[in-house]
């Protein structure tokens, strides 16, 4: 919450230039013997209070007087007057202009509702008495690799910043977590399932060195890793399986979706990952995984309304793919630079056209809603491509037969055509047309009623042409079949790109061409003016944005928020980082490791910092309910998919077969249709499909999956999602299909695991939370359990009802009654708020 | 612990265990997370149901009004033929556009072009109505009978030309998807009083048999970037109004109450052991879950509504996902406490069917909006709920289609006017605000841009919407984005 209701009293702000002043100089408290910084301390003020009108917008500026660079602040402003004279605040403007009573003069003024504070004052008066040194903002400076502070004991430089900063806090790191949490939080955090009892058994046992980061290395190893991280990726990507808008189509990018988990599971560098993606169709003799890339790009949704202005429309899916790179690896809200320049931020909107017009290049023309629209790249299985090799050699060979009997039965000179041979002009008309044609070029229409014709007095021709037909149909339906992705490709001659007036299609301004946005990076030497050069200014080197950005989102996946908690806006209006130096010295790691991202996140989760345990003193919760010093462990509920990925997997369901078209689990009925006017009908998956991972449900972009909550919508680009808590999450998990007929086949495993009660109850703590229940816990669940086995037993019809929601067939030697029990009692555990959270 | 809560006649065993858990809740869990467990206060009170928190000394004004009840008629209703008389358009029914009507102006492309394009007469009469005088053709007999009590704005205009921008447009004050819409700003701001229900509902319905293909996107009533619990929970049409709210088979409440006090005995233990105040949040959250089960079974149970209040909504008010079932159920909700019921209503958009469809769609919204603003006014809530009528923008006073094929009449999006209603709390009933030139093409006097409509609407609720803001990305954004002025002139 940002609104800023305080009151703008003039006369109790201006209490005296001379305290303030005072102040300034180093007379007031002992916090004014540390130096002002301008990028920490004085640039945000400016950046909150006087941008808006005296900022790098040039058409919203006021009085001629810009502050965010350091000749405007210094020089005359229209009045004449110097806003900032180094090291003489009362000689400066500026500071006139915050403290005077005059409601006319005051700045920023009154109807502006941003009135800086008295400390702020203080500040901006102590800097210019301190000579006004300039800087810049933190995030457009290239990282360097700052020394990790001197700790004793540590080895990892993450927890040398942390346990630095924790002791300037006056804080203690707290305890490492027990290893049954250590394993449950590690399982989720890099493949999103948990352990089995098995797994933490053998951790626990370890008692070897280096038994926790064996188990980091199996879990970086296992092909569930890449999967984990793909779903973070797709957000970003906005990736979905049909077009959005009115009609929606249906597309095929899963191979897309398909070759990410691929890559983050062959631990692909982060430079080429993002190289492929941009721009993989520019590289040399590009492998076609390197073009499939592209599909990144193309990933935005589809406007397939009547009505609509194709140029509007193509105008539209320049701007989601430009403010999608600027997100994802720059950290920019280029959003903003659309209508006007930008703000607070150096980016320019002749700089938004200009990054845009590297997307302007392709045919792409935005009319109609093909959910396939070219430039596209078919992607057939090895299957598919054996069958239609298979399909053509055949049609080939089956064409021939059929010229061959031709030959025999309408014989005629060689070389002349078959409508020659003699009786063929009394055939009808159709039959004479189907005739002239080769055989290998005939179709379905030209094919049905020649055999048809055939069919009681030849049959071999007839036959023949048959199989011609069924081979066709067979190759056309299986060409229709193979995905299409939608990628990306220049012409070679491209439209001209312009500047659009309120980024409104109708209004082109002046010409830009493909450029990158100016004072940032400079670009390598040589790099193309296209995506791939685009791709080569984000990764090089001194880009101070690239490598901090992609640093701070994994530790946002591994602590719930990023070190900069704006993981989407790292300007002058995003969160500085909570540790500025490590978030600097994770990006040059990360960079100079060559981009390896396994690397960045095995530094990470064995750094002591991950391991801590959760628990803190209610008084240090309080003092930092965010965890933003990390004096503990993160505890997070889950991302709704997760929840129920884990659910499926402890009732032994999960179907862990990886890629392919996206599946349709359970959904409540009508959903589709209710969105869509009956358009769009839901038909449900059945068997090992509705057990899948969440990361292949089939999205529906204008109605998403109803079985997630707290996920990106996959309309546009988004790299963090909130985590709620409202009953509608509460419903889900104790009603939804999945969930109760998980809960059954949990528990007819916890009927197998074990004979008795108590120890069944063991098993399943153990199972979904990792650990054994105590006494309370015990005595409680067991207690219920026998109240509900004898209310089931009155009443068998209920508890057979329950124990047949959902598809699966489960043969079990408990009774009815017993197993209905049990699944209450399993339903119960898997909503434990310990089993919906890393603890 | 005496332990079997499993004996079904014990209801009075599992009522003391609630008071049980939730007395030792007060000394376990302090003040802060018993107040969220109660559903009310709290830091961590987050729910998009009950006792939804606003924002403190929200609402900073005086709230002419309550709650919102938003009817909105997507598809856009055309204006010249409901609420806008231009005789004109019957003297020149035919002939071209005039000059200066349309120069220069952006029509969607099923019209391109609109030089040349020939005036339609409106396809039914108007008359003036009740001591008002306002004008309101045969299509809507009901909503003339109730003339006097709305305020028609007959000035509004917008920027969009295509459906789902212009919606989005009115609803959350942008083009694009993606930002808070108006239910979700006014829970934001004022939060709710039910702790039943959730704050923000949504219904939406369309007539039998048109053939409309707009579609109602979930970001018509999205959070956008405000906290999720703000975003709009859409009851359905068929089957449980809120998803998951029924048991699995086999699962009876008083098993499933069984079930929700382990979990939250359990979940206690767990808070008493760890401290994270999210565990309070949940435990409240599991309880409201399971109060909806009751309260939405019991809103939706219409055995107590009289026949005469029943017949105020028309024929088809039984029946589920019917837009008469819709506005009654809007009336139950903010009854209820909810804040802001949004009934959406597709099928207006009438390019070819204006002597077809056009009758379907006014039989179907016509008695059931006029029945329910009876409703409330018999029953003394009209004072605190500002019930708005209208759509997405206007219709073309120019044909589309061909002037000899009467069955296929239409008109094409018109952005540039348009009528909208409202009725209700602070706004002056029987007054018609604002007036087109003598085609019903352009705005003439006393204009009401989408943004000042919403401007208007938040200080109906007490806000002011330069005040209610919210930073995203670097921005303080609000509903209005730079723009909007209350109209003044249409407040009581």
């Amino acid at each position: 919450m940002t609104s800023d209701f305080r009151d703008w009293n003039p006369a109790t702000r201006w209490k005296s230039l001379g305290t303030v002043l005072g102040f300034a100089l180093g007379l007031g408290s002992a916090e004014a013997a540390e130096t002002v910084r301008f990028s920490r301390d004085v640039l945000p003020i400016l950046a909150d209070h006087c941008f808006a009108c005296h900022g790098p917008d040039a058409a919203a500026r006021k009085g001629g007087l810009r502050l965010d660079v350091r000749e405007g602040a210094l020089g005359p402003g229209k009045s004449g007057k110097v806003a900032i004279v180094p090291g003489d605040p009362k000689a400066s403007e500026v500071i006139r202009r915050v403290l005077t009573a005059d409601a006319d003069d005051v700045m920023p003024p009154p109807e502006a509702h941003r009135p800086v504070s008295q400390d702020q004052i203080a500040t901006l008066s102590r800097w210019i008495a301190e000579g006004a040194p300039w800087g810049r903002h933190w995030a457009y400076e290239p990282p360097q690799r700052p020394a990790p502070p001197s700790v004793p004991g540590v080895s990892n430089p993450i927890d040398a910043f942390v346990r630095s900063r924790l002791a300037r806090e006056g804080l203690e790191p707290a305890p490492e977590a027990s290893r049954e949490t250590l394993l449950r939080r590690l399982s989720f955090d890099l493949t999103g399932l948990p352990p089995t009892p098995d797994e933490i058994r053998v951790f626990v046992e370890d008692t070897q060195p280096g038994a926790y980061e064996r188990q980091v290395d199996r879990l970086l190893a296992s092909p569930r890793h890449g999967e984990r991280l793909a779903w973070d990726w797709l957000e970003a990507a906005r990736y979905a399986d049909s077009n959005g808008y009115q009609g929606d189509g249906e597309r095929t990018m899963w191979p897309w979706r398909d070759w990410v988990v691929r890559e983050f599971n062959a631990n692909r560098p982060f430079d080429d990952f993002t190289t492929w993606q941009l721009a993989g169709d520019l590289l040399p003799s590009p492998a076609p995984e390197q073009r499939l890339a592209t599909g990144f790009v193309r990933n935005h949704m589809i406007n397939g309304e009547g009505g609509r202005i194709p140029e509007e429309n193509r105008i539209d899916y320049l701007f989601d793919q430009t403010e999608t790179v600027a997100t994802v690896w720059l950290g920019a809200t280029f959003n903003c630079t659309r209508c006007h320049d930008h703000k607070y931020d150096p980016f320019t909107q002749k700089d938004y056209f200009s990054l845009l017009a590297f997307f302007d290049r392709t045919a792409v023309d935005g009319g109609g809603g093909d959910p396939q629209a070219r430039p596209n790249l078919e992607w057939p299985s090895e299957t598919q491509k054996e069958r239609r090799q298979w399909l053509e050699t055949e049609l080939k060979a089956s064409a021939r037969t059929v010229r061959t009997l031709e030959s025999v039965k309408f014989p005629r000179p060689a070389g002349k055509p078959v409508l020659e041979a003699s009786g063929v002009r009394d055939l009808p008309k159709e039959i004479q047309d189907a005739l002239a044609q080769d055989p290998e070029q005939r179709d379905g229409a030209r094919l049905n009623p020649l055999a048809a014709h055939w069919r009681t007095n030849d049959a071999p021709y007839a036959g023949a042409l048959e199989r011609q037909k069924h081979l066709r149909d067979e190759r056309d339906g299986l060409n229709r079949s193979i995905p299409r992705v939608m990628v990306m490709e220049d012409q070679e001659r491209f439209r001209d790109t312009f500047v659009l007036a309120r980024g409104n299609y109708e209004q082109p301004g002046a010409r830009v061409v493909a450029a990158v946005p100016k004072g940032l990076s400079t670009s390598p030497a040589g790099s193309p003016t296209n995506r791939l050069g685009l791709a080569q200014w984000i990764l090089s080197p001194g880009h101070p944005l690239t490598a901090r950005v992609a640093v701070n989102r994994s530790w946002q996946l591994f602590f719930g928020l990023g070190l900069v908690k704006t993981s989407e806006d790292f300007g002058l209006q995003g969160e500085r980082p909570s540790h500025p130096e490590l978030l600097d010295w994770l990006a040059v790691e990360f960079r100079d490791s060559g981009w390896d991202l396994k690397h960045l996140h095995r530094l990470i989760v064995t750094s002591a910092t991950y391991r801590q345990a959760s628990r803190t003193p209610p008084e240090i919760r309080e003092r930092d309910p965010e965890n933003r010093l990390l004096a503990r462990g993160a505890r997070l509920r889950m991302p709704s998919w997760m929840i129920r990925d884990a659910a499926l997997f402890h009732a032994g369901l999960l179907v862990e077969d990886i890629g392919g078209p996206p599946v349709k689990p359970y959904q409540p009925p009508g959903i589709w249709e209710e969105a869509t006017f009956g358009t769009k009908r839901y038909e449900q998956d059945h068997g090992a499909s509705l057990y899948r991972r969440s990361l292949y449900v089939f999205w529906r972009r204008i109605v998403g999956p109803t079985l997630f909550f707290d996920v990106a919508s996959r309309q546009t680009c988004t790299v963090r999602t909130p985590r709620t808590n409202v009953p509608l999450h509460a419903l889900l998990t104790l009603n939804d299909i999945t969930y109760v007929e998980a809960a059954r086949a949990l528990a007819a495993r916890v009927a197998g695991a074990a004979d008795t009660d108590p120890e069944r109850l063991r098993w399943l703590y153990r199972e979904v939370v990792g650990r054994l229940p105590d006494a309370e816990e015990e005595g409680r669940l067991l207690g219920s359990l026998h109240g509900y086995r004898q209310r089931f037993a009155t009443e068998p019809g209920r508890a057979r009802e329950l124990v047949e929601v959902g598809e699966i067939r489960i043969p079990t030697d408990l009774d009815p009654a017993a197993l209905a029990a049990w699944t209450v009692v399993c339903s119960t555990v898997l909503n434990l708020d310990e089993a919906l959270n890393v603890e | 612990m005496s332990n079997d809560p499993l004996n079904p006649l014990d209801e009075s065993h599992l009522l003391l265990n609630r008071r049980t858990f939730l007395g030792r809740g007060a000394t376990a869990l302090g003040t802060g997370a018993l107040a969220s467990l109660l559903g009310r206060g709290g830091a961590t009170a987050a729910a998009s149901g009950g006792g939804l928190q606003g924002l403190p000394g929200y609402p900073p004004k005086p709230p002419r009004a309550k709650y919102v009840i938003y009817l909105f008629q997507n598809g856009a209703p055309t204006h010249v033929d409901l609420f806008d008389y231009k005789p004109k358009l019957r003297e020149l029914h035919g002939k071209s556009v005039p000059d200066g009507y349309v120069a220069g102006k952006r029509f969607s492309t099923m019209t391109g072009k609109a030089d040349g394009k020939l005036l339609l007469a409106p396809v039914e009469p108007f008359h003036q109505r009740g001591q008002s005088g306002a004008w309101v053709s045969e299509f809507l007999p009901y909503t003339a009978q109730v003339a006097d009590r709305l305020c028609f704005v007959k000035g509004m205009h917008t920027d969009a030309v295509n459906h789902a921008p212009a919606i989005s447009l009115m609803l959350s004050g942008a083009q694009i998807p993606g930002r808070p819409t108006l239910g979700a700003w006014l829970t934001y701001g004022l939060g709710c009083e039910t702790e039943n229900l959730p704050a923000f509902v949504v219904m939406t319905s369309v007539s039998k048999g048109t053939t409309c293909g707009q579609i109602f996107y979930d970001f018509y009533w999205g959070s956008g970037f405000l906290p999720s619990r703000y975003q709009g929970v859409k009851f359905r049409g068929n089957g449980d109004p809120v998803l998951y709210l029924s048991n699995p088979s086999g699962l009876d409440p008083s098993l499933r109450r069984a079930m929700l006090d382990d979990l939250a005995v359990l979940n206690e233990r767990k808070l008493r052991e760890h401290g994270d105040p999210e565990i309070a949040t949940r435990i409240s959250q599991y309880e409201m879950a399971f109060r909806m089960q009751t309260s939405v079974p019991e809103l939706t149970d219409l055995s107590k509504e009289p026949e005469s209040v029943l017949s105020l909504y028309g024929p088809s008010v039984r029946e589920q996902g019917t837009f008469a079932y819709n506005c009654l159920m809007a009336r139950r909700l903010i009854e209820r406490g909810v804040r802001c019921v949004q009934v959406m209503h597709a099928g207006w958009d009438q390019h070819r069917s204006l002597t077809t469809e056009l009758y379907t769609q006014c039989r179907d919204t016509d008695q059931p909006s006029a029945g329910l603003v009876l409703d409330l006014q018999q029953r003394g809530l009209l004072d605190d709920t500002l019930v708005i009528w209208g759509g997405e923008f206007g219709r073309t006073p120019f044909i589309q289609g061909a002037l000899d094929d009467r069955k296929n009449w239409g008109r094409d999006h018109h952005p540039y006017a348009y009528t909208s209603w409202m009725a209700g709390g602070g706004v002056k009933a029987g007054l018609s605000h604002g007036e087109t030139d003598d085609l019903g093409m352009n705005v003439v006097s006393d204009g009401v841009h989408v943004h000042d409509l919403q401007a208007t609407i938040l200080h109906l609720m007490g806000i002011d919407h330069e005040r209610l803001t919210y930073r995203f990305q670097g921005r303080d954004f609000r509903l209005t984005d730079v723009h909007g002025r209350v109209v003044s002139e249409i407040l009581s």
